[in-house]
């Protein structure tokens, strides 16, 4: 089946006891058994079954079997958001005293996360994605994931994955990717020697960026037996080698910390992952048609989007990703023009999010990344001219006239 | 032959069966997401084809995904 099969039919295709073509929402906080025994077996993992909804949930399970499907992995633990789903393959992977290599040019969220792991003894060293040996030569002994995103979101670097993930499979480690900006329709991660892949499901899966909801996949293709990881290591003889990795995710992060996807928004982003491609391609040729006209915009100092052949990293994406994403950049040359541009707009709308079927734009200098130093910015990528915009589905039209009239507002 | 499954003793027809088709007999929930403990011990999901199971083998079916996790 291709994507946009299994994007409606994978993991729920009708309700057996009904009929229903709709997933059911199992909007219930525990499950009654019909007698101790069985109760008991289900506590004990001898028998399939649901306990309570923070531990598991059919609304959630079918979500995360879809996206399992779509992704051609090994099985998906669903988050209440991406970033849980990051803090997951984090604190599962790393403990005191060993250490993370990540892109540096990572999304505001990501990056706060990492620093925030200082007080656990956990080291980051940041390197340049784009940098294979930079990468290579940051693994220590103490190492035990390489995290990268697919598009540096808002610097739109990209690394080369099959590079990487030589590297990190010499050194035993797992190459963990963002995949967000992407989305599983355009970034076959598998394919490409990625192991665990981690979507913010409330970007593109979900619709109209109403949903919340994050997605961590095991795309069984690393190694558990030999893992360094100690929290692993342990669930071999529990799980066996497969599921060590997921089962250790679930438990600790899910089970323990609480970090489970409400049932409603698993109905939600099931139902938005059936329309996925669709949009998708609609966001990837608008934002090339607004792209194409801010090159042409005399207030506009430079654009960055990948699909523009002139950009650097417009080749390797190419190479790497159907699709080039809805994100793109501009910068207007100084903080005065982004307000008064930002201030002009009256469809696009100024907020913190990207996916949306509404076209968003951001000053992310003076919002997601107020609180950096100006180091930090400058290895995201992050300009005070910079003005950061989410493509969305109106008819490109309105959105390049949108974009226009604002412009003229910055004047000289 | 006679094997216990998740501590019930039973009886199966067969004599000589692999994991993969005691799995299939047993009509198991989800055998996607089923990890095998033969004896004491976690088979790997690549052995259950070539796997036997032997009259007194203690098997047991165990769900991490789903309810519980030991």
């Amino acid at each position: 089946m291709k994507f946009e099969t299994k994007a409606i039919h994978s993991g729920f295709s009708h309700d057996p006891k009904t009929g229903a073509t709709a997933l059911p929402i199992y909007q219930t906080a525990a499950f009654a058994h019909d007698s101790a025994e069985a109760i008991s077996d289900v506590f004990q993992g001898r028998k399939f079954g649901y306990i309570y909804t923070r531990i598991s949930n059919p609304t959630v399970t079918a979500f995360e079997a879809r996206v399992t499907q779509l992704e051609n992995g090994l099985g998906t633990v669903a988050f209440s958001t991406g970033m849980a789903a990051i803090a997951a393959a984090v604190y599962t992977l790393v403990q005191q005293g060993e250490h993370i290599v990540s892109s540096r040019s990572l999304f505001g969220g990501t990056l706060h996360l990492f620093e925030d792991l200082k007080r656990f003894g956990i080291s980051v060293t940041y390197v340049d994605a784009t940098d294979v040996n930079a990468i290579k030569e940051a693994i220590t002994p103490q190492t035990r994931l390489v995290f990268m995103e697919t598009i540096a979101n808002p610097k739109l670097d990209v690394p080369d994955f099959k590079a990487i993930s030589e590297i990190t499979k010499a050194h035993n480690i797992p190459l963990v990717v963002d995949a967000t900006v992407t989305t599983p329709f355009s970034f076959d991660a598998k394919g490409h020697g990625v192991s665990i892949v981690i979507h913010s499901a409330t970007k593109y899966m979900g619709l109209g960026g109403t949903t919340l909801g994050g997605t961590l996949t095991d795309l069984g293709t690393f190694s558990w037996k030999n893992t360094l990881t100690e929290s692993v290591k342990e669930m071999l003889k529990k799980v066996g080698p497969e599921f060590a990795f997921l089962a250790k995710v679930r438990k600790q992060n899910v089970t323990n910390a609480g970090n489970n996807l409400a049932p409603m928004n698993a109905f939600l982003l099931q139902l938005g992952l059936e329309t996925l491609s669709l949009r998708f391609e609609k966001h990837c040729s608008n934002a090339l048609a607004l792209a194409k006209a801010l090159e042409a915009n005399k207030h506009v100092a430079s654009v960055q989007y990948l699909g523009l052949e002139s950009h650097k990293n417009h080749a390797l994406a190419k190479k790497q990703y159907a699709h080039f994403s809805g994100l793109l950049t501009l910068r207007l040359g100084s903080k005065e023009a982004c307000f008064k541009f930002m201030n002009a707009l009256k469809l696009v709308k100024n907020l913190a999010n990207l996916g949306d079927s509404k076209t968003l734009a951001i000053h992310t200098a003076s919002t997601i990344y107020n609180d950096c130093t100006p180091q930090e910015r400058e290895l995201a990528g992050v300009y005070d001219d910079l003005i950061r915009v989410s493509v969305g589905l109106e008819h490109p039209d309105d959105i390049i006239a949108d974009f226009a009239q604002a412009l003229e507002q910055i004047g000289g | 032959m006679q094997v216990t499954i998740n501590g019930q003793k039973e009886t199966l027809q067969e004599s000589a069966i692999t994991v993969t088709q005691l799995l299939k007999i047993k009509n198991v929930d989800m055998p996607d997401m089923v990890s095998v403990e033969l004896n004491g011990s976690i088979l790997e999901r690549a052995n259950f084809e070539t796997t036997p199971i032997n009259d007194g083998d203690d098997i047991e079916f165990l769900y991490f995904m789903g309810g519980g996790v030991r």
